[in-house]
C-alpha cells in the first residue's frame, strides 16, 4: 500500500521484470545425452581394453594386422594390431591387443603359437584355418608374474587348456626316437603323450616332460617305472635273442610305457612334476631298485674274448651288476698281460638276501670299510669271480661270482681301492685246459714206432697170404674138382632112367609077387593046416577058402 | 533499393509475396503454383545449436565406429565409413571414392561446422565473421550432403547380405541414421531466417 497517492486510493505497482541473462533451453539435454552416450562408449571401450602384449615369432606367415585373431578355446580374446620386423631382422614381433577378460594370458608362462593346418604323426589339425585364415592360439599360464613380451611357439603345445591330468619329468641318457607327441602307454593303452624334451643344464642327460591324462594319471605311482618302447627292441646278449615291440605306432613315432612293479606295497599316486628315470627297456625298468653301486675290479690271466662292456654280473645266478670296463694290463713281475675287468654291482638287487644280511651282520650300507670287510669274509669263504660262457651260439661271456670252497686261498688286500676279488679261470677255459692235457698225452704216444711195427706185420701178413694164394689154393681147386666128379657119378647112378634104378625096380616087383604068394600060402595053411602033412585035398581050389 | 526484407519469392514460379508469421502446424503456399513458401519453424536458435552439437557428436560416432561387420565361417570383417572410402579408392573407380568422401563425410562435416559457427554468434544476436560466405556455403553444400543416400545404401547392403553372411549392424549405422535425420532438420532451407533475425 502506498499512502502517498494523491487520490488516496491505493493502486497496484509494477513489479520489476528481470530478464534472465542466459536462458538455457531444455533442448540442450539432447546434445548432453549424445555426449554422455559418446563418453560411455569410449569409457566402455577403454574399460574393455585388455593388456597389450608383444609376441615374437620366427616368421609373420599368416599374421595380418587388425585381422588375425587371438583365440582361446575358439573364442576370440584379442587381435593382432601390428606386425613388425624386429630390429635385428631375425624375427617378427606381433603386437596383440587382448580383451579385458584375457588378463590371465599375460602370465609369464602363457603360450602363444600360430594355428595353421598341420599334418603330423599324430594326425591332421587346424583344417578350419584353411578357410578362416591362420590365427594365434593362446594358453593361459599359472605363474604369478606378468609379462608383456612373449616368445611364440613354432608348434602348438600338445596339451592345452588346463586339461585334467598330470605332468611328469623323465630323465634319460638319450632321446632315442621319441618326440613331442609320442604316446605314453599303460598296459598298451595310450594314456598320455610326450609334451616336451630338452637337454639338462649340464648337457649330459635328456629331460622329457610327459603328460598323462586324467583319470589314468592315478596309475602313475611313486614306484612306477617308465621305459622306452620305441621301435623294435632286439637284444642279442648273454641270455640269447630278445625281440619286443609295443605297437605299430610306437614303432614309427616312438613311445613310452610305464608300470609299477607287480609287488608294490603302500604305493601312492605320484605328485605332479615328479621326477622319474626313463629306462631303456622293460627288463631294466622293472628290475628291483638298484640301490648303491659298488665298484669292484677283477684280474683275469686269460683272454676274455666275448666279454663286453655291459655284460651281466651274476651272483649265484642272480644278475646284480654289469661290466663297466675291460682293460689290458701288464704285470711287471710275471711279464704277462692280465685283463683287468671293472664291474659295478648293486647289492640291493639281491633283495631279501641283502636286507637280511645287513640286519644279521649289523652292517651299514654307507660304511665302505665294513663293506670291504664283508667282501673279505666272502673271499675267505671261497668267493671267486669267473668269466663264464653264457651263450655258446654267440660266444658271449658274463661274470659270475660264486663260492668255490676248494679254491686256493688268496690273500685279500683290504686296503686296495678299488676292491679286488680274486678270479679263477672260466669254465670254458678249464675245459680247454683239460682238452689240451688230453691232446698232450696223445701227442706223447710213440705213434711212429707203432706205425712201423704195424707196417712190418702187415708185410708179413702179405707174404703169408701170397703163399696161400700160390701154393695152397691150386691143390684145393683139384680136390674140389675130384669132389665134383664123384658127385656127378653119384648123381648119374641115382638118375630116373639109369639101369641100376631099373634093376632095383624089377627086383622090387619080384619081391612084391613073392610076398603075395607067400601070403596065399600062409592063408591056405591056416585053413587047411593038415595039408602040411596030407597035401592038398582034391577039388579044393587054392582060392576057395570054404572048408 | 527498396526494402525487400519482408518479401518472399516462390522458388518455382517467381511470384512475390509478403512474409507472414506462421503459428504451429501452419505453412504458407504459393497461390499460383501451390508450392510451399514457408513452414512454421519450430526451432529457435538455441535449439538449433543444441541439435547441431548433437549432430556433430553423432558424426564422430558414425565415422569412428564400424557401420557394419560381416562374418563368414570365421572370416571376419568390419568397416567404418572411412574404410569404405578407402576400399573404393583402391578399386578401379578412384574418382567415385572422392565423390563418396565428399558426400558422406566432408559435406556433412562442413555443414555442421558452419552451422555451429554461425549459430554460436547468432545466440548472442551477432553476425559471425564471414557470415555471408558461411550462409552461402551452407546453401551450396546442402545438395552435396547425401548421408541419407549412404544410409539407404548401407541398409540395403545389410538386408541383402543377411541371407549369405552373418551381418551385424554396428554403432556407426545407428549414428548415421540419427545424423542424417538431424541434418535434414537443422540444415534445411529455413536457416535463411537468420538473414532476417540477424541485422
Amino acid at each position: 500500500m502506498t499512502p502517498d497517492t494523491p487520490e488516496g486510493t491505493p493502486s497496484p505497482g509494477q513489479p520489476a521484470v528481470k530478464a534472465r541473462r542466459f536462458s538455457v533451453s531444455l533442448v540442450w539435454i539432447v546434445p548432453i545425452v549424445a555426449v554422455l552416450i559418446g563418453i560411455s562408449l569410449v569409457v566402455n571401450n577403454l574399460m574393455g581394453q585388455g593388456p597389450t602384449i608383444e609376441v615374437v615369432f620366427k616368421t609373420g606367415q599368416g599374421l595380418e594386422a587388425n585381422k588375425t585373431a587371438v583365440k582361446y578355446r575358439n573364442v576370440v580374446i584379442g587381435q593382432v594390431t601390428t606386425v613388425d620386423l624386429s630390429e635385428d631382422q631375425k624375427s617378427v614381433t606381433a603386437t596383440i591387443k587382448l580383451v579385458k577378460q584375457a588378463e590371465n594370458f599375460t602370465r609369464t608362462d602363457s603360450k602363444f603359437w600360430v594355428e595353421r593346418a598341420r599334418i603330423g604323426a599324430s594326425g591332421i589339425s587346424g583344417i578350419d584355418t584353411l578357410l578362416s585364415g591362420d590365427f594365434i592360439g593362446a594358453d593361459a599360464g599359472q605363474a604369478k608374474e606378468r609379462s608383456k613380451n612373449f616368445i611364440g611357439l613354432e608348434t602348438p603345445p600338445p596339451i592345452t587348456y588346463g586339461e585334467p591330468g598330470k605332468r611328469f619329468i623323465l630323465h634319460t641318457d638319450d632321446l632315442g626316437s621319441l618326440g613331442v607327441g609320442s604316446p605314453v602307454y599303460y598296459r598298451k593303452i595310450p594314456v598320455g603323450q610326450v609334451v616336451s624334451y630338452g637337454l639338462e643344464a649340464d648337457g649330459n642327460r635328456v629331460k622329457l616332460e610327459v603328460f598323462v591324462h586324467a583319470p589314468n594319471d592315478a596309475f602313475v605311482t611313486e614306484n612306477t617305472r617308465f621305459w622306452n618302447v620305441s621301435g623294435v627292441d632286439l637284444n642279442v646278449g648273454a641270455d640269447g635273442f630278445n625281440l619286443r615291440t609295443e605297437s605299430l605306432s610306437a614303432m614309427l613315432v616312438g613311445g613310452i610305457a610305464f608300470r609299477a612293479p607287480d609287488y608294490s606295497p603302500e604305493d601312492q599316486p605320484a605328485e605332479q612334476d615328479k621326477n622319474f628315470e626313463l629306462f631303456d627297456n622293460r627288463q631294466t625298468a622293472l628290475a628291483p631298485p638298484s640301490g648303491k653301486a659298488q665298484y669292484l675290479q677283477l684280474r683275469f690271466d686269460q683272454s676274455l674274448r666275448g666279454l663286453k662292456v655291459g655284460a651281466p654280473v651274476e651272483f649265484l645266478g642272480i644278475e646284480f651288476g654289469r661290466v663297466v670296463s675291460i682293460n689290458l694290463d701288464f704285470d711287471v713281475q710275471q711279464r704277462i698281460f692280465p685283463v683287468i675287468v671293472g664291474i659295478v654291482v648293486y647289492p640291493q638287487r639281491l633283495g631279501q638276501a641283502h636286507t637280511k644280511m645287513l640286519k644279521v651282520l649289523n652292517h651299514d650300507p654307507d660304511d665302505e670299510k665294513s663293506a670291504v670287510r664283508m667282501i673279505n669274509t666272502f673271499v675267505d669263504n671261497g668267493l671267486r669271480a669267473q668269466a663264464r660262457s653264457g651263450n655258446l651260439l654267440t660266444g658271449q661271456l658274463y661274470i659270475s661270482l660264486d663260492f668255490y670252497p676248494k679254491a686256493e686261498k688268496v690273500a685279500f688286500d683290504a686296503e686296495a681301492r678299488p676292491v679286488r676279488i680274486p678270479t679263477i679261470p672260466g669254465s670254458l677255459q678249464q675245459l680247454q685246459e683239460q682238452f689240451q692235457a688230453l691232446v698232450e698225452k696223445v701227442n706223447a704216444l710213440p705213434i711212429d714206432r707203432i706205425a712201423n711195427n704195424l707196417d712190418r706185420n702187415l708185410v708179413e701178413l702179405h707174404k703169408g697170404l701170397q703163399q696161400v694164394n700160390t701154393k695152397t689154393l691150386p691143390g684145393v681147386q683139384g680136390t674140389l674138382q675130384e669132389l665134383s666128379k664123384t658127385l656127378q657119378s653119384a648123381n648119374s647112378t641115382l638118375a630116373d632112367d639109369s639101369p641100376q634104378r631099373e634093376k632095383i625096380s624089377q627086383t622090387m616087383d619080384e619081391l612084391n609077387r613073392m610076398s603075395r604068394s607067400l601070403r596065399e600060402l600062409s592063408d591056405y595053411l591056416s585053413r587047411h593046416p593038415e595039408s602040411l602033412l596030407l597035401g592038398r585035398p582034391k577039388g579044393a581050389s587054392a582060392d576057395s577058402p570054404s572048408p | 533499393m527498396a526494402n525487400t526484407a519482408s518479401l518472399i519469392i516462390c522458388e518455382h514460379c517467381d511470384s512475390v509475396y509478403h512474409k507472414v508469421e506462421l503459428a504451429k502446424h501452419q505453412k504458407a503456399l504459393c497461390q499460383r503454383c501451390g508450392a510451399v513458401l514457408q513452414r512454421y519453424n519450430g526451432l529457435n536458435i538455441q535449439q538449433r545449436l543444441a541439435l547441431s552439437v548433437t549432430a556433430a557428436v553423432f558424426w564422430i560416432f558414425a565415422n569412428f565406429y564400424p557401420v557394419m561387420s560381416i562374418s563368414l565361417k570365421g572370416l571376419h570383417n568390419s568397416a567404418t565409413l572411412w574404410d569404405s572410402v578407402l576400399a573404393l579408392s583402391t578399386g578401379p573407380i578412384t574418382f567415385i571414392a572422392g565423390v563418396a568422401a565428399i558426400s558422406i563425410i566432408i559435406a556433412p562435416l562442413f555443414q555442421l561446422v558452419l552451422l555451429i559457427w554461425v549459430l554460436c554468434f547468432a545466440l548472442a544476436s551477432k553476425r559471425s565473421p564471414a557470415f555471408k560466405t558461411c550462409m552461402r556455403w551452407l546453401e551450396t553444400l546442402r545438395p552435396w550432403s547425401m548421408l541419407e543416400v549412404c544410409l539407404l545404401g548401407a541398409m540395403v547392403a545389410v538386408f541383402k547380405l543377411a541371407g549369405l553372411l552373418d551381418v551385424l549392424p554396428g554403432i556407426g549405422l545407428i549414428a548415421l541414421a540419427i545424423l542424417s535425420l538431424l541434418i535434414i532438420r537443422i540444415a534445411g532451407r529455413d536457416i535463411r531466417d537468420l538473414w532476417d533475425t540477424l541485422p
